[in-house]
């Protein structure tokens, strides 16, 4: 096995645009639990966010931008509901997480049957195009690798210092940080704890529900029942191998696409791993990392529980 | 009110789960019903035209693929033999027994497997219900089943060997990608006889698989071939279902022409210029023939799906006319049982 394998420049391409729906997904679950709202449900939403992104793209004519949108805008209903759940009932977040993941399969998979039916041509739109940056494509294997990409891998990797400033350098950063570490103290100093932690769930759901249309309008063209393949789960364990850090959680988004697009490469060059070894890699990578980060990882103070003002604190 | 709107969502993620594309089938009566002691005798004789044929489909029949051939095959058994049909989509094999009692118990005579998988769950119920016919698919012939057992072999290795044919004939890197799903014997025996195609092709042909764990699962299949386009590959064998569409958007994102096959039905419309052949699986042709058996007396028996009777050749685009000229040939040899082609499901050949 030769060492090229491991940096060609099309394995790299391959990874950078693999990553962008982890690292989508898994910012808009760091805003929802820096601001104290676990949610669990993220693959069933993102399911959703596929079916309902292809759906609109596809009843549209082609229009991404409405498919982008209605995918977005489903998002953050499905997370509204579990903020009236978690935020404004204070039940139990995973429990209504998890509910949220069997409602979202469940509701992904109902819609495109009552809008497609059965076809024996399954209905498809073209998926977004790259979008080479002009210079800086150009440059050798950089440009290949990460200036020949589609708008959606821009975005994802240009919200990930977005976020970061909105955490640490704005005052809604500080508030959002703050209901999640010590809701108490921060609604004694007059911040609306609810209205905040409502704010922090609905622009995660806007990016998980974009993640899950990624997956069709990006790179498959179609919808299928259980596209999402556990990404939604990676995405929410990304957060916490990123320590609640936007910039590790960039790490680790493409720490994870690289071993994904790396087992098949492996599988071509090598018969002496069984395959289905090497389609575990990033699930046993998952749990080591998991064992090795979470010991010295901080989960903001207040995550997945609710707040009551009334409550004796 | 907060109460009120809580029980409605909660109600509402229910019924939505439940709504998720499981099935058409009978009334549930919850859970496995345990093994019988002794032979069960809902159903009654199935002959004549009294019957109540019930399918059960592993996936969901707007798949575009393996589960619509499916629905569609008994479709035409309805409409051709006058029977009374139904059907449950997306059944796991862990509930398949179930789902084909409730059936068996609601008067359906004659129960129909479509997948392979299910072997063991006809060994079970066949026994259990003498009066009643049951119809599976395997690769083969399958020794000692029940006299009131149909067997569809599928002989799906023969179809890829035509398949493989075409794609030696046409590819210029002189390497051939395979991709495929879970590492079932169909599939190993499918690509050695595209290796034995290649094989006999000469010029040092390359074969490159891959099995990628799930049929259905068109991102990894993307991944999957955009690696293998990566190291060569510009013709594709797929045999996966919904993974398709991941191996047609790579063809359509590759540097160079990559050309691809598909199975099951025809689906140009995934890449128009890259979209070679399909090899067309009509199940009606089986399917009517074990029904009109049944309908003529004959309770159990033996057919075979194979190209010329089930597989089919759809139109071959996009490569050149003599490529083209070689697959027909190849399948009609094949078709006329002219053409030997070992069946080798148990390990993959250099």
């Amino acid at each position: 096995m030769s060492a090229d394998l491991f940096i060609d420049p099309q394995l790299l391409r391959l990874t950078v645009t693999i990553a962008a729906p982890f690292l989508l997904a898994a910012l808009g679950e760091l805003i929802m639990e820096r601001a104290g709202v676990l949610n669990v449900g993220i693959e069933g939403m993102m399911a959703v966010g596929a079916a309902v992104g292809f759906l609109v793209t596809w009843a549209s004519g082609g229009s991404y931008l409405l498919g982008l949108g209605a995918a977005m805008l489903i998002g953050a209903l499905l997370c509204l509901l579990l903020g009236y759940y978690g935020i404004s009932l204070r039940g139990q977040q995973i429990t209504v997480g998890l509910a949220l993941l069997v409602f979202g399969q469940g509701l992904a998979s109902l819609l495109y049957r009552a809008a497609v039916g059965v076809q024996f041509a399954a209905p498809r739109v073209e998926v977004l195009p790259s979008l080479p940056l002009p210079g800086l494509a150009a440059l050798p294997v950089l440009g290949e690798v990460l200036f020949t990409q589609n708008a959606l891998v821009y975005l994802a990797f240009l919200l990930v210092p977005v976020v970061h400033l909105v955490l640490f350098a704005t005052p809604l950063g500080l508030r959002w940080r703050a209901c999640g570490d010590n809701p108490r103290a921060a609604d004694a100093l007059g911040v609306n704890v609810v209205a905040l932690r409502y704010a922090a769930t609905v622009v995660g759901g806007l990016l998980i529900g974009l993640a899950g249309a990624y997956l069709p309008l990006v790179l498959t063209g179609g919808y299928s029942d259980g596209m999402i393949g556990g990404r939604g789960w990676i995405a929410l364990m990304l957060v916490i191998l990123g320590r609640w850090l936007p910039w590790l959680v960039v790490g680790g988004a493409l720490l994870f696409a690289y071993v994904e697009a790396l087992q098949f490469r492996v599988a071509l060059v090598t018969k002496a791993v069984p395959p289905q070894l090497l389609l575990t890699l990033p699930y046993l990578l998952a749990i080591i990392v998991l064992i090795w980060i979470y010991r010295g990882a901080r989960a903001p103070a207040a995550l997945a529980l609710p707040y009551d003002r009334e409550a004796r604190g | 009110m907060s109460r009120l709107l809580g029980s409605l969502l909660s109600a509402l993620v229910l019924l939505t789960a439940a709504c998720a594309p499981q099935s058409g089938a009978p009334p549930s009566s919850g859970g496995a019903a345990p093994a019988p002691a002794k032979p069960e005798a809902a159903a009654k004789p199935a002959a004549g035209s009294s019957l109540k044929i019930a399918m059960i489909l592993p996936g969901p029949i707007q798949d575009a693929d393996y589960n619509a051939v499916g629905a569609q095959a008994l479709d035409e058994i309805k409409r051709q033999t006058g029977a009374e049909t139904a059907f449950s989509e997306s059944v796991a094999v862990a509930d398949a027994e179930r789902v084909a009692r409730e059936y068996l118990n609601s008067g359906y005579n004659v129960i129909a497997f479509h997948g392979g998988q299910f072997l063991t769950i006809v060994q079970k119920l066949a026994p259990a219900f003498p009066n009643a016919t049951f119809i599976m698919e395997s690769s083969g012939q399958i020794p000692d089943l029940d006299p009131n057992v149909w067997n569809i072999g599928r002989k799906f290795y023969q179809g890829f060997y035509v398949l493989g044919v075409l794609a030696a004939a046409t590819t210029q890197s002189k390497k051939i990608g395979y991709v495929a799903g879970v590492k079932l014997p169909d599939f190993v025996a499918s690509l050695n006889a595209i290796k034995q195609a290649a094989h006999e092709q000469g010029g040092d042909l390359q074969v490159i698989d891959a099995f990628i764990g799930d049929q259905n699962d068109p991102v990894k299949a993307r991944q999957t071939t955009a690696s293998q386009i990566g190291d060569g590959v510009d013709f594709v064998v797929v045999s996966v279902n919904l993974g398709v569409n991941g191996v047609a958007e790579a063809a359509k994102a590759a540097p160079r022409p990559v050309y691809f096959t598909t199975y099951y039905t025809e689906k140009p419309e995934l890449a128009p210029d890259r979209l070679t052949v399909s090899l067309l699986s009509d199940f009606a042709t089986p399917y009517l023939q074990v029904v009109k058996a049944i309908q003529g007396g004959q309770r159990g028996g033996y057919v075979e799906m194979r190209p010329g009777n089930g597989f089919q050749l759809s139109e071959i685009r996009n490569v050149p006319p003599a490529a083209a000229q070689k697959a027909k040939e190849a399948f009609d040899a094949v078709a006329a049982g002219r053409k030997d082609i070992p069946e080798i499901t148990d390990h993959v050949i250099d």
